[in-house]
């Protein structure tokens, strides 16, 4: 009987892929981001952006028990970001929070879905999305360098400088516009009086 | 000394010129031009020797002379690797574990009205009554469902989905939120106790050694076992209400994590 109870917990343990940290953690409050493998990555690595303080063990615990993931091994490094201005472009210098990432080596693969056409993002009302962040990338361009005019012939037409042109015409055509100032004959058409 | 040092090699050029222009009966002893020994530089004892320990020594590959040993290899023509777009696609498993963090299983991210529909948080008045096990099976809801928006919104951003952080902002506080009233609710506890401990080390009903009855009341006597009655009853009667207080309504994770209510 004993010796059948030992037999099991060993198979148990033998089952159980690794030997699991002894700290328990009641509570976490981090925040483990699953991200989208670079397009020639193969399937049987995960990329995970995890808190700074995690280490390679945290992360494959944190997936078996969490996730039921079984990871073989773990590949960590960290991005260090660059150095930015309090105020996007002025403002004191600092360095922003690094960022940590990992790739586990899954034992089981796992492909990614590939990202929907522009036309499957309707959902998302992808079309004004994209307008809008051209014209907000547009502005920023403006306020860091307000110096680049862009040339008259490269800026779009708009429809009121279209309907301007169009009333100029009009007037022209009929004639009978005047800006309500009498002549004081101080004015002469030199090509009526003189020949040139 | 120093002269005839210096003499040599023009003697050794000298003889070979005598060669070429002597006739050679008389002066040629080999069939092949030998160096002449004059012309060796080391001649002195335990001087290092001149051989030529260069291996490849005539081995040109703008020659194509090949190597000097036959090499271990066969020419048996070699296997060519599969391109990838030939090889069978590989399936996920759809019960993989790490599906549970997509909020959707084909664009990743939920669409700003999916991410909307979503309750309100847990209020501390309602996680009052819960045990421990529940509290704590609903945090791991939330720290996956934090998982989840922060996986969309890495998705929506670099994939340039389009709309949904707004949407996706609100619910990460709905579910801030009710990690929060976990919190305030286990440290509630947590002074309560502390205070009944304080109470208890006061009241002469009751006995926190650990030997004996915890809780003799004194106001009556009884007999032991009418006692030991009395307390099982009571403790049924504790269970009992516990399973009409403990609520069903928090399953385990597994099916928590496909339609959170947070």
């Amino acid at each position: 009987m004993a010796t059948s109870v030992v037999a099991a917990t060993e198979a148990a343990a033998k089952r159980l892929p690794h030997r699991f940290g002894n700290k328990q953690i009641f509570l976490p409050n981090h925040i483990v981001t699953f991200i989208r493998p670079k397009p020639r990555q193969p399937p049987n690595l995960a990329t995970f952006v995890v808190p700074l303080q995690f280490n390679k063990l945290d992360l494959r615990d944190y997936l078996y028990h969490a996730y039921d993931v079984e990871v073989t091994s773990v590949r960590s490094f960290i991005n260090q970001a660059a150095p930015a201005q309090k105020h996007r472009h002025f403002g004191k210098s600092y360095r922003p929070r690094s960022q940590k990432m990992m790739i586990a080596e899954l034992v089981k693969p796992f492909v990614w879905p590939t990202v929907p056409d522009e036309k499957d993002r309707e959902a998302f009302d992808h079309e004004m999305f994209a307008r809008l962040t051209a014209e907000r990338e547009d502005q920023m361009d403006k306020q860091v360098d307000p110096s680049v005019i862009p040339l008259r012939t490269q800026t779009p037409v708009t429809t009121a400088r279209k309907d301007l042109k169009a009333q100029a015409a009009e007037f022209l055509k009929r004639g009978e516009w005047t800006n309500g100032k009498a002549e004081d004959g101080k004015w002469t058409e030199v090509d009526k009086d003189f020949d040139v | 000394m120093a002269t005839s040092a210096a003499m040599r090699p023009s003697m050794g050029a000298l003889g070979r010129i005598s060669w070429c222009y002597s006739t050679p009966s008389l002066t040629q002893t080999a069939s092949l031009s030998t160096t002449a020994a004059l012309l060796k530089r080391h001649k002195y004892p335990e001087a290092r020797d001149n051989k030529d320990h260069n291996k490849k020594r005539g081995e040109s590959a703008i020659r194509r002379t090949g190597t000097r040993w036959r090499l271990s290899m066969s020419d048996e023509p070699l296997p060519r690797p599969v391109p990838r777009s030939r090889l069978p696609a590989i399936e996920t498993d759809p019960d993989h574990g790490l599906w549970d963090f997509f909020a959707n299983r084909t664009s990743v991210a939920h669409a700003p009205e999916e991410e909307a529909k979503h309750g309100r948080s847990w209020s501390v008045e309602e996680l009052r009554g819960k045990s421990w096990d529940d509290l704590h099976r609903l945090w791991w809801v939330c720290v996956k469902e934090r998982n989840r928006i922060s996986t969309s919104n890495w998705e929506r951003k670099k994939s340039e989905l389009g709309f949904g952080e707004a949407e996706a902002f609100v619910r990460d506080r709905e579910v801030r939120a009710t990690m929060r009233a976990i919190k305030h609710t286990l440290t509630e506890r947590f002074y309560t106790w502390e205070d009944a401990v304080k109470t208890a080390e006061n009241d002469p009903e009751i006995n926190l050694s650990g030997d004996g009855p915890p809780f003799t009341p004194s106001d009556y006597l009884e007999d032991a076992e009418v006692a030991a009655e009395g307390d099982q009853q009571i403790a049924e009667a504790a269970e009992e209400t516990a399973e009409k207080a403990e609520p069903a309504t928090i399953p385990s994770s597994k099916p928590q994590a496909e339609a959170p209510r947070l």
